[in-house]
């Protein structure tokens, strides 16, 4: 009886906890950008070193700039051996560079992308990636259509039978509503949303993974995830740092845009999301989508009632003078753009009907940090009242970053013959418990996308749905320009942020 | 005549009785300044009935113990002494964690167990576990005889190294046991197939390109050329392969036992079955003061090689397709040292379902 040919390699077969994508040809448009040498090959280099990436790949560097593959090659060692994770071993790094190949064209040339596809048919043949291709846009946003259009044009969108092809998609997914829907078309009129990935970096950190572990794998906390346990949540992401040198897209975007919209909503989805009906992408990603469609929209007053903006004045971050943010370099003298916003988030369905969600995102501020910090409600004040102690709440805190874990924080008699009662913290830190470095977010996200596990990239649905909710509170902050506060840099952000929380009887963490 | 037994205690910490260790644990965290902090996260043993591993085994623990907080316990048995007794010592190994401010601190205890105190083995183990945590179980050497059902069916994993065994057809027969047996829950993990790891992946990838992997139906013979006493580790890479392309081993007990052929010949020395009945042979080359050892697969005029030089850092891989591929590339090999692997080990969760395949798939060839 003959043998059935086999489809796939079967020595691949278990032989990782995860299964090794398919061969296949990356293509980074932008490839003499930042994030290409400081992210995305730095990342690349880690998932070979560990052996998680097929030997079949080719990495074709798509850009402007006119130079030879030896030279990219050369460019990109240099940025690997500065950004890498781990050391880089020279023969290593040598023999996956042989995989890099530098394509030179201009975004808006057709002949780029004819040339292109010939060149990753010559690949296929030499390297054996099969067909397939992934496409990574590490261009800014205004030259999304261009690229996509010609990839359309060329045919390259679409894979031959049995092969593959996708597309990676940064953020910013648009400024508001209307320009992520044009952009989703965009994509869209080249790859459908099955070959969609739009990258979330947040959602490649290995706590926010955890996240849907802690909250479906144990039965304690699950049980008590709901308004009648939890009075309230923080979620926080702070840093010192200011635009550093990324003025011009930040002062057109502020902290709403750069880091509400996305990041932080889908921190609070996955706090808040039911458990999803598997652990595929889209039972995932339906039930975020709920939670998003359950915000209570904030609108007109209602804005400057729940929401504070502000702006870092010159101050001092770590013992040194810093300037204001209007005095750094490109940013309009006049400006308006928020760079600390802190909101309170209603999420109007059962689970959380009366517990709010206070986001708070800043630059500038003492400390970086984010966690998400689920407060507990105060235990009857009945049995120790009389005592005269006073009983800390209990508080779980999940921290994304840095020194990613879990601490919660339960109150404990002290030793002795009276009763005092003290907070102690049960602290689970990653870098401790488990004997292992824990991978860059964009070596998981490209490994997904290789491997075709949408989970932990935005659905469009889920993109568009949080832009509708950010997009009320600019329509309100238009109106009116007197709401901007201004803080002192290197402070917690200004005093209408403590406010806002102190309303509800309680106050911003110290992380 | 008995060997005689030189133990030197000194490293292994503080003498107590074995009654009062929990209390005397208790007094080395009470006389300890706050910066330091007990954390323990699995139950770390290690069993040994070699002496002079003793100083050794508590460097592995205090390395292990920097990446995996645990309660460690050594224990040296040594059954053949003529009189009973039991001794143990405590101690500590603390590291820096974080920006260095706190150390995390994992206790070690050690045993020693003569005559017929070893047969409390059992006991001693269990009374000093930390509670609810999972129990790790290196056993370094041969498994004895008859296995204990109580120590094993509360092992959650069994490490040992088949390439160790003095015996190891028999001793494998003995794990096989151990999965069906009360201990059918235990993890096994074995070293040999650890260290194999990086072999299995680099061959593995040989076959990724879209002209190599079709080949796999048509391989006619593998050679395994390895270092003297690796007969095993080349077994549990031919084990693999027959796993993973469903082949059967041929004429399976009447084939000439492998363990009892002649050393270093590369001659076939049996074969296994393709699921359309080809015939693939298989030899295994030992030789002392390999330099070099290699896999070679031929698959018709194709041939596929992979092979490590002592020392290197890397593997060769040679791929040869006529008229459609011909290259030559490195792939990463991780040096690693008996901590290494074993760090390896503990940072793996879950069971080692190719381990058992191709258990099953060699153990028909390993007569006892």
């Amino acid at each position: 009886m003959p043998t059935e040919p086999f489809q796939s390699n079967p020595l691949r077969d278990g032989l990782n906890l995860r299964s090794i994508p398919d061969p296949c040809s990356l293509i980074i448009f932008g490839a003499s950008g930042d994030l290409t040498h400081r992210k995305l090959v730095p990342a690349l280099y880690n998932l070979a070193a560990d052996g998680a990436l097929p030997q079949a790949i080719s990495v074709v560097g798509f850009a402007r700039r006119d130079k030879t593959s030896e030279v990219f090659r050369k460019e990109l060692g240099e940025a690997v051996r500065k950004f890498s994770r781990q050391a880089v071993n020279d023969e290593l790094w040598e023999n996956f560079s042989n995989s890099i190949t530098y394509h030179r064209s201009e975004f808006d040339n057709p002949e780029g992308y004819v040339s292109l596809a010939r060149h990753l048919e010559e690949l296929d043949a030499a390297r054996g990636t099969r067909g397939n291709r992934l496409f990574y846009l590490a261009v800014a946003p205004d030259q999304f259509e261009v690229i996509l259009e010609n990839l359309r044009k060329s045919g390259l969108n679409t894979a031959a039978p049995g092969s593959w092809a996708r597309v990676i998609v940064e953020k910013p997914f648009g400024t508001d509503l209307p320009s992520a829907r044009r952009l989703n078309d965009l994509v869209e009129s080249a790859f459908d949303e099955s070959q969609t990935y739009r990258i979330d970096h947040y959602l490649g950190k290995e706590t926010a993974q955890n996240i849907m572990v802690m909250r479906f794998a144990n039965a304690i906390f699950e049980a008590m995830w709901n308004s009648r346990y939890i009075d309230h949540v923080q979620i926080t992401a702070s840093e010192p740092l200011g635009v550093e040198g990324r003025a011009g897209y930040y002062d057109k975007s502020g902290a709403l845009r750069d880091m509400v919209q996305n990041h932080l909503l889908q921190l609070l989805c996955l706090t808040a999301m039911e458990p999803p009906a598997g652990l595929d992408a889209d039972s995932i990603r339906d039930e975020k989508v709920k939670v998003l469609r359950s915000l209570r929209p904030l609108a007109g007053d209602e804005v400057f009632r729940h929401v504070v903006r502000a702006q870092y004045g010159a101050g001092a971050v770590n013992g040194k003078r810093v300037a204001a943010y209007r005095d750094e370099l490109n940013v309009n003298p006049e400006s308006n753009t928020e760079t600390f916003v802190a909101l309170e988030v209603n999420v109007d369905n059962w689970r959380w009907a009366g517990v709010p969600f206070f986001i708070r995102v800043g630059k500038r501020l003492p400390k970086g940090g984010t966690e998400i910090a689920v407060q507990f409600k105060s235990v009857p004040p009945v049995l120790f009242r009389a005592t005269g102690e006073t009983v800390d709440d209990n508080v779980l805190v999940i921290r994304i970053q840095p020194d990613e874990g879990i601490s919660l924080r339960m109150c404990a008699k002290m030793p002795g013959s009276s009763l005092r009662i003290e907070p102690v913290k049960m602290d689970f830190h990653y870098g401790t418990s488990f004997g292992k470095a824990t991978p860059e977010a964009y070596e998981r996200l490209l490994l997904d996308a290789m491997s075709g596990d949408a989970t932990l990239f935005a659905r469009r649905d889920e993109v568009e749905e949080a832009w509708k909710f950010i997009d009320l509170i600019h329509e309100a902050w238009r109106t009116r320009s007197n709401d901007l506060a201004i803080y002192s840099a290197g402070s917690w952000g200004p005093s209408e942020a403590d406010e806002l929380i102190k309303r509800h009887e309680a106050t911003w963490r110290r992380l | 005549m008995e060997k005689a037994v030189t133990f030197d205690p000194s490293g292994l910490g503080l003498p107590v009785e074995i009654g009062l260790i929990d209390k005397e644990l208790g007094k080395l965290w009470e006389s300890s300044d706050d910066t330091k902090t007990r954390a323990s996260l699995i139950n770390f043993v290690i069993h040994t009935g070699d002496p002079s591993s003793l100083k050794a085994d508590t460097e592995i623990i205090s390395t292990i113990a920097a990446k995996h907080a645990c309660r460690a316990i050594l224990i040296f048995s040594n059954p053949s002494a003529p009189a009973p007794a039991a001794q143990a010592w405590i101690n500590a190994h603390c590291h820096q964690t974080g920006k260095g401010e706190r150390q995390l601190c994992s206790e070690q205890i050690t045993f020693r167990l003569d005559g017929e105190s070893a047969n409390a083995l059992p006991n001693i183990v269990f009374s000093h576990l930390d509670t609810d945590l999972p129990l790790c179980l290196w056993w370094q050497g041969d498994l004895p005889e008859p296995l204990d059902e109580t120590l094993w069916s509360w092992v959650d994993r069994l490490i040992y190294d088949s390439a160790k065994w003095s015996r190891p057809v028999h001793q494998l027969h003995l794990v096989r046991h151990l999965t069906v047996g009360s201990g059918k829950g235990t993890v096994l993990c074995d070293l040999n197939w650890t260290r194999l790891q990086p072999w299995r992946y680099a061959l593995a990838s040989l076959f990724d390109h879209s002209a190599a992997f079709p080949k796999l139906n048509q391989i006619d013979s593998i050679n395994v050329e390895l270092g003297n006493g690796s007969r095993i580790s080349a077994m549990l890479l031919l084990g693999w392969f027959a796993s993973q392309l469903n082949w059967t081993a041929a004429n399976s007990g009447e084939s000439q036992s492998l363990f009892r052929g002649r050393q270093g010949e590369g001659r076939p020395l049996d074969e296994f079955l393709s699921p359309d009945n080809r015939k693939i042979s298989f030899a295994i080359t030992e030789s002392q003061n390999q330099e070099r050892n290699a896999v070679l697969i031929r698959c018709g005029d194709s041939e596929f090689e992979l092979s490590h030089a002592a020392n290197a850092e890397f593997f060769e891989a040679r791929i040869h397709i006529p008229e459609t591929i011909d290259s030559r590339q490195i792939l990463p090999f991780p040096r690693r040292n008996t901590t290494d692997t074993l760090l390896a080990e503990l940072s793996r969760a879950g069971r080692h379902p190719l381990y058992t395949k191709s258990l099953e798939k060699i153990l028909p060839l390993l007569r006892r």
